[in-house]
């Protein structure tokens, strides 16, 4: 770390200046006739140590010297793709494969939402968009038998990153749930699966266990005891997370309670009080929040049934040293299952109940969330089944 | 007095000489996202103290209002558009196909039209808080603006009934804080204008719903883009004290709003607070000629 180069200039303090650190990153010639000069597109960049650059996806930020993330040119004076907005990695592209938009031809699928083509007259891929494929190879072009790599894909293969240069809607290798997507609902449900018998994902990665129970969903008893949808999302105010929110006083003073979202009509359902106190119980504990009745949450009609939904925002949490603010923590009712494949958190949403009130504190919020768990009928085995039994015979 | 003139630069108006053009903002409600990096910019730059870590449910305003130490204010109002009766289906916040790229999501599509606006101090052509203040503290700088000097004002508050939109407030705690005690209010970052620089709620503003610039070309741009807005179909849009001719004659801060004023928690017709000031002097004085003139008539007449 010694001979780390850290010579970026310095604004105010020991602060350095974040448009030098983006050109690093960026990317410049070292040596030859543009010694000094940045790095247009990672095209240039050389592997002989005439380039260098912080971050090849990067390269292009700082295409001829100006920072092209600082664009802010409105959409209306631009075509409706605004290339001039800001800037997207990689080549200020804004949709990836999108040579995918236009035909085996090379003509757009649509005129009206024309958005890459292939120019006969100049020979080239051209649009409102960067395209994505190689610029001069024409839709007729097709490889030699036995051609490997990128060489090796047709003119008429537009995702370039796969090994066949095609979409795949029947994947019949490297998807644990495939060959055909499906919809299941989510582990916790209130509603059936309205498309097949089988109610969740059969593949999903369970860690059955006390602190990790799930509530059951249709078709198996006692999935009304927690009637409701809980799902979570972040508020513009916070930064990166409550550890970056909650200590910050100008960030603390805009979102200064943990809350709850929900409908008038799901208020008027559980007689809850606008700026009041209520109760969000899952499976796995029971939390407290101020609640905000809005119209912008409005109930689902689902098969027929009107589902409520109670949104929370995350980062929320105990006080610890120095926090300004604190609440209780929305993940606290979350459960724990995982997609197969990527083994991203699936759960995110959650059946739940809600009254008004706080929650109870100490030895009576495990007892209140037991009184719960015995009336869904819940064990650590709920919710496992991983193939749904059919109807009446659960 | 010449105060009531329609001066063409408050500045020149008030004695500066070789003035730059006037300063101001444009701060244009339709493009607002409700981010409120303008608060936080505002904060920072000018070291105001946090005031009040209390949920106000007004939609995720927890701001409430302009005060001494919030400078910048984004208003939220969430107005609903959903049939009667519920039932239906939920409709979800997309953008139609067919929709014009350049109008705001529009009530069909959401089911609500969730307004969003930055508040600021209006800089005003005629400043009644700068009229009242007794001790010079308010001034009107080179660029046109409004700014309280800290160390001069008193505190005695006169210039806080005297805004016609309740910007200006004294400065009441935390304890230790600067300038406790003293009136406060934006001072459109003069010690940044000085230096050429943007101030920090328009260099902040991700959308350019904040606008900084000389105020006439400001005025242009604010009425390209109400046009523009009534030609996509958003007949609503409409500026707010933007016209010199108003009761205030003009403001240095500017709006583009999609509703009244009112819904913004703005004045529809706001005047400045001293116009009525020298008739009412003039009738006092009258008055008070009439009085002493009766009262020595009563001891002529006293006299045998």
């Amino acid at each position: 770390m010694r001979r780390l180069a850290w010579d970026y200039p310095l604004l105010g303090g020991d602060e350095p200046d974040a448009e030098a650190v983006l050109r690093e990153i960026n990317g410049r010639h070292l040596s030859g006739e543009k010694a000094g000069r940045m790095l247009n597109s990672f095209g240039e960049m050389q592997a002989d140590g005439s380039t260098a650059g912080g971050c090849w996806i990067y390269t292009g930020v700082y295409s001829d010297g100006v920072n092209q993330s600082a664009r802010r040119k409105p959409g209306s004076e631009q075509s409706w793709v605004a290339p001039e907005w800001a800037w997207a990695w990689p080549m200020n592209r804004r949709i990836l494969y999108n040579r995918a938009s236009a035909d085996p031809a090379g003509n757009p699928w649509s005129a009206r939402k024309a958005y890459v083509w292939w120019d006969e007259a100049a020979g080239k891929w051209t649009g409102h968009d960067v395209p994505d494929f190689p610029v001069n190879k024409p839709p007729s072009f097709r490889p030699a038998p036995g051609t490997g790599g990128p060489d090796g894909l047709a003119g008429d293969d537009p995702f370039i990153m796969q090994a066949d240069g095609k979409g795949w809607l029947y994947a019949p290798s490297g998807l644990l749930d495939g060959p055909l997507p499906v919809h299941y609902e989510p582990v916790e449900s209130p509603v059936r699966n309205a498309l097949h018998p089988q109610q969740a994902n059969p593949t999903r990665e369970m860690f059955p266990r006390n602190e990790n129970l799930t509530s059951p969903s249709p078709p198996q008893p006692g999935a009304d005891v927690f009637p409701y949808i809980v799902t979570t999302y972040r508020l513009t105010e916070h930064h990166t997370a409550g550890g970056m929110s909650r200590w910050s006083p100008y960030l603390a003073e805009l979102q200064p309670e943990f809350f709850c979202e929900v409908s008038p009509e799901l208020a008027a359902e559980r007689s809850l009080e606008h700026l009041g106190w209520a109760t969000i119980v899952s499976a796995r504990t029971a939390i407290e929040a101020r609640v905000l009745v809005t119209d912008r949450i409005t109930p689902l009609i689902v098969g027929g049934r009107t589902i409520h939904q109670i949104g929370l925002p995350y980062h929320w949490g105990v006080g610890g040293g120095g926090a300004i603010v604190s609440g209780d923590s929305a993940n606290d009712v979350m459960g724990v299952a995982l997609d197969a494949n990527v083994h991203i958190q699936e759960s995110k949403a959650a059946s739940c109940d809600i009254q008004p009130g706080r929650r109870p504190t100490g030895a009576a919020l495990p007892r209140y969330v037991e009184a719960y768990r015995r009336r869904a009928g819940l064990s650590i085995e709920t919710g496992t089944t991983r193939v749904t039994p059919p109807e009446g015979r659960a | 007095m010449q105060r009531w003139s329609s001066a063409p630069d408050p500045a020149t108006d008030t004695g500066w000489r070789d003035t730059p053009a006037r300063k101001g903002f444009f701060t244009d409600s339709s493009i607002c996202i409700g981010c409120k990096a303008c608060e936080v910019a505002c904060k920072e730059w000018n070291g105001i103290p946090e005031d009040g870590l209390e949920m106000l449910g007004m939609s995720y305003d927890n701001t409430g209002a302009l005060g001494a130490s919030t400078w910048r204010h984004v208003a939220f109002i969430e107005q609903p558009r959903r049939p009667t009766g519920g039932g239906g289906f939920t409709p979800l916040p997309m953008v139609a196909a067919t929709s014009d790229q350049n109008s705001p999501a529009s009530a069909a599509e959401t089911g609500i039209r969730w307004l969003m606006s930055s508040d600021v101090c209006k800089h005003c052509t005629h400043a009644a808080c700068l009229d009242v203040c007794p001790t010079g503290s308010l001034m009107r700088t080179e660029f046109g603006t409004v700014v309280v000097q800290d160390d001069i004002c008193n505190g005695c508050g006169y210039c806080i009934p005297a805004c016609p939109f309740g910007v200006i407030d004294r400065r009441d705690g935390p304890a230790g804080a600067r300038n406790v005690g003293i009136a406060q209010k934006c001072t459109l970052c003069y010690d940044r204008l000085g230096e050429g620089m943007t101030p920090a709620c328009a260099q902040a503003c991700p959308t350019k719903s904040i606008l900084y610039g000389d105020l006439e070309e400001l005025r242009i741009t604010a009425q390209h883009r109400v046009e523009e807005l009534h030609t996509a179909g958003v007949a609503d849009a409409r500026l707010y004290l933007a016209d010199p001719n108003d009761g205030i004659g003009g403001a240095g801060a500017f709006f583009l709003l999609l509703d009244d004023p009112e819904v913004y928690g703005l004045p529809p017709d706001p005047v400045v607070t001293t116009r009525d000031l020298p008739a009412m002097w003039r009738t006092a004085a009258i008055a008070g000629a009439i009085l002493l003139a009766g009262a020595a008539a009563a001891f002529v007449r006293a006299r045998p």
